[in-house]
């Protein structure tokens, strides 16, 4: 409950930036607000769970825009969506482009909040399965790279006398290294070092 | 010779002279002439004297002088004869002449041809004076003025010579020794020789006069021909480039002559022309004989038609637009010239212009669509926006404080913040919608005095392009000469256009019938302009009362403002905007509007 978290509004108007964040802050929610995307974009966001509360029609870029470039710019941040009149196709698209939420204003409270919080768990969601892999990551990083071998040939359904004929050792030798990159993975089971290595393997290029 | 040039210019000598001198008395013994044995009067030689100077004035009349002198000379047997003739300019005869001068001499004196003397200074002005044949002995005694003209005279027989009856000179012949003296035949001959040399200086005067005459003419020919020559070559330069059709006709239809630039307009050639087959009534289509025949008419009239376009039939059949210009020939007036310009460019380049200037139109008229669309689609947004903005603050805020009053949370300082920005939103909010409604309200109407028929004209041409795309038939019922309306030209152009827009879109979708579009104008009972706009598209059905309505719209694309800004444009002018179904099909929608000048009767 104590987590910090914070929302980030981009409203060209002013009323609208200062009600939100009053509204915002009845269920204790901390917002930041600013005037457009270029000044968004300046911002150096802090590492906790956020969100976007943006309105589609900004000055300077719209905010259909903004969100392809904030995809370009590789940051994943959850985004609803305020506009003046309904435009089904206009919403469609940010909605396929990962948007939380596309609200049409003047929206009732409550949706707000509930798509607010949605989109802060969203975050949230994707921040620890990005620690837990980056952690993964890491105890993987740790490993020698005869270690990394062996487990590859593991998780690959090889026999320990398979893969000790491949890398032409011993078949002790293979059991040595299988039981401590099994340690320093912290894998309790083959099952489990399966999956992890499923995870790294579907992870993007980025960590290695 | 020489001596004698300087006497001719020597007129002080002229001036001393008769006081000096003998008497004329004493000089003159012409009375002797009849007392003095006569020669026998030679009739033959006479006549074939006077057939050489016939002979002569046939052959060199310029020479007839020299010869009258000679022929003196030989039949007088004297030693010198000639001419003295009075002159002004030294050349013509002249009664008035104040000297005489000698064209012909013949014999000794002849070096001396081209001399003469004053008028009163010599023997011939006594001849003159007493109007007869004068014999002089040694005149020189009187006229020292003669004294250097040698040989010296011993005897002079002078006798008038006449011009039309005047004494303008004299013949005469002069012996300068006494080998013989004259006698009464001399006299006689003489006299004989005078009227002759009378009547063929009569002649030759004649004949140089018609000669001049038949000069003067030959040139004046020459000149005309000339003139004609160049003319000509100047005409046949004109036919023989080809700039122009030039056609020789006449007025039974037949074309006569014609230079290559019409054969190839009208796609005939030499043979068909020398055939007589192209006949320029043939050429010309039915719907131009009228015009042909006011061309006819106008030349008879006026001897030339002014120039005017039409069309020719080619030889295929086909139409070349010309424009035609001509005259009649001298004479009866049935022959004549024409000159003949292709207009096929010029029509080309004007149909060209035309259909610029019709996709201007419909330029316009998709502009002024667009344009309305696109501006009550951009207010309809900018309504939503700029009153959502306040609306969203302030449900934000309500919503806020709602939540924080649940809560037993909420601080009075936080809510009376709250409110104020409530306040101040829901004013900004009135302040939009007052702002949109100055917007429809717009710039005040410019009104002048315009003609109803003309605007309902200009809009039908702005929609020109919409109707024929959609193939609809206009029909015009303009009443003429109606009052004038005092109108803002652009607002009453923009009700009329959204009226014929609204009826060509109601016929779009009609196929089992013609789509036409009346527009009528005309009086209303009560004096007012009655404009009706009628269509036979699909109807009104039951939202007949809706129309005004703003946003009520029937159509997929419109924003519903149409007509409730029409008719608030029709009531800003003090007229009346309504709508009544049309039979059998349709709707008519109709306007009022007030005369200019105050109430009608």
């Amino acid at each position: 409950m104590t987590e910090p978290r914070i929302v980030f509004a981009v409203d060209d108007d002013p009323s609208v930036r200062s009600s939100l964040k009053f509204l915002l802050s009845t269920v204790g929610l901390q917002a930041e607000t600013f005037d457009s995307a270029d000044s968004f974009l300046r911002k150096e966001l802090p590492d906790v769970p956020s969100c976007l509360v943006l309105d589609v029609r900004l000055p300077g870029l719209s905010g259909l825009e903004f969100q392809r470039e904030l995809a370009a710019r590789n940051i994943p941040i959850p985004i609803v969506f305020l506009t003046g009149h309904g435009d089904i196709p206009m919403s469609v698209r940010a909605m396929k482009a990962g948007a939380v939420e596309f609200l049409t204003k003047p929206f009732r409270d409550q949706d707000l909040l509930d798509a607010v919080l949605a989109a802060l768990d969203r975050d949230r969601a994707r921040r620890e399965q990005e620690e837990k892999v980056a952690d993964l990551r890491r105890r993987f990083d740790s490993l020698t790279s005869r270690e990394q071998e062996v487990v590859s040939m593991v998780v690959a359904g090889m026999l320990n006398k398979q893969i000790a004929a491949e890398l032409g050792t011993a078949e002790n030798t293979v059991k040595v290294h299988r039981s401590r990159a099994m340690e320093k993975m912290h894998a309790q089971s083959l099952a489990d070092l399966v999956v992890m290595m499923q995870t790294l393997k579907h992870l993007p290029k980025k960590a290695l | 010779m020489s001596s004698f040039s300087t006497l001719r210019v020597n007129t002080a000598l002229e001036d001393s002279i008769p006081e000096a001198g003998a008497s004329l008395e004493s000089i003159l013994c012409t009375e002797e002439l009849q007392r003095r044995p006569s020669r026998p009067s030679d009739y033959e030689k006479e006549n074939r004297a006077l057939v050489a100077l016939m002979s002569a004035l046939a052959d060199s009349p310029s020479t007839i002088f020299q010869t009258l002198a000679e022929t003196i000379l030989d039949i007088t047997q004297c030693d010198s004869a000639g001419l003295s003739l009075l002159t002004r300019d030294g050349k013509k005869p002249d009664v008035c002449g104040k000297r005489f001068y000698w064209p012909a001499i013949a014999g000794m004196w002849n070096p001396h041809v081209g001399g003469g003397t004053p008028r009163n200074f010599g023997p011939c002005g006594d001849v003159l004076d007493r109007n007869r044949t004068l014999l002089f002995r040694h005149f020189e005694r009187r006229y020292p003025y003669l004294m250097p003209v040698i040989p010296a005279a011993e005897e002079c027989l002078l006798v008038p010579f006449y011009v039309a009856g005047e004494a303008v000179g004299t013949i005469w012949a002069i012996m300068h020794s006494d080998r013989r003296k004259f006698d009464a035949e001399d006299d006689r001959v003489m006299a004989s020789l005078g009227r002759f040399a009378s009547s063929a200086y009569r002649a030759l005067i004649h004949m140089e006069d018609l000669k001049f005459q038949v000069s003067e003419r030959e040139k004046a020919e020459a000149e005309v021909r000339e003139l004609a020559r160049g003319l000509e070559a100047k005409i046949r330069r004109l036919v023989e480039a080809n700039v122009v059709g030039i056609v020789m006709w006449n007025l039974e239809g037949a074309i006569t002559g014609a230079n290559e630039a019409f054969l190839r307009m009208v796609q005939y050639d030499r043979e068909d022309l020398a055939s007589g087959r192209v006949r320029w009534t043939d050429l010309t289509p039915a719907e131009w004989r009228g015009r042909d025949e006011r061309a006819v008419a106008e030349l008879k009239a006026s001897g030339i038609f002014r120039p005017f376009e039409k069309e020719y039939f080619r030889k295929d059949g086909s139409r070349v637009p010309v424009l035609l210009g001509g005259a009649p020939f001298e004479g009866d007036g049935n022959d004549g010239v024409a000159f003949v310009l292709d207009l096929t460019e010029q029509k080309r380049a004007q149909e060209k212009l035309q259909e610029a200037q019709q996709s201007l139109y419909a330029t316009q008229v998709d502009l002024a669509r667009v344009s309305r669309l696109t501006t009550m689609g951009e207010l309809a947004a900018s309504i939503a926006h700029e009153v959502n903005q306040p609306l969203t603050a302030v449900t934000n805020n309500a919503s806020a404080c709602l939540r924080l009053l649940t809560d037993r949370n909420l601080d009075p300082e936080v809510l009376r913040r709250a409110l104020e920005e409530i306040v101040a939103d829901a004013a900004r909010a009135s302040a939009v919608i007052a702002r949109i409604r100055a917007f429809i309200k717009k710039a005040p109407a410019e009104k002048s005095e315009l003609d109803i028929n003309e605007v309902i004209q200009e809009v039908l041409a702005l929609a020109d392009h919409e109707l024929q795309k959609k193939r609809i038939f206009v029909e015009c019922q303009l009443t003429k000469t109606l009052p004038l309306v005092l109108a803002d030209r652009v607002q009453l152009q923009q009700v009329l256009l959204n009226l014929i827009m609204n009826g060509i879109e109601a016929m779009t979708a009609v196929t089992d019938r013609p789509r036409v579009l009346w527009v009528q104008s005309q009086a209303d009972e009560s004096g007012e302009i009655l404009v009706a706009v009628r269509d036979a598209g699909i109807g009104l059905g039951s939202e007949a009362d809706r129309l005004f309505t703003p946003f009520f719209t029937t159509k997929a694309s419109g924003m519903g403002m149409g007509l409730p800004i029409s008719r608030s444009l029709v009531e800003g002018h003090g007229g009346r905007l309504w709508v009544t179904p049309n039979s059998p099909h349709g709707a008519m929608f109709s306007f009022t509007l007030p005369v200019a000048g105050g109430s009608p009767s």
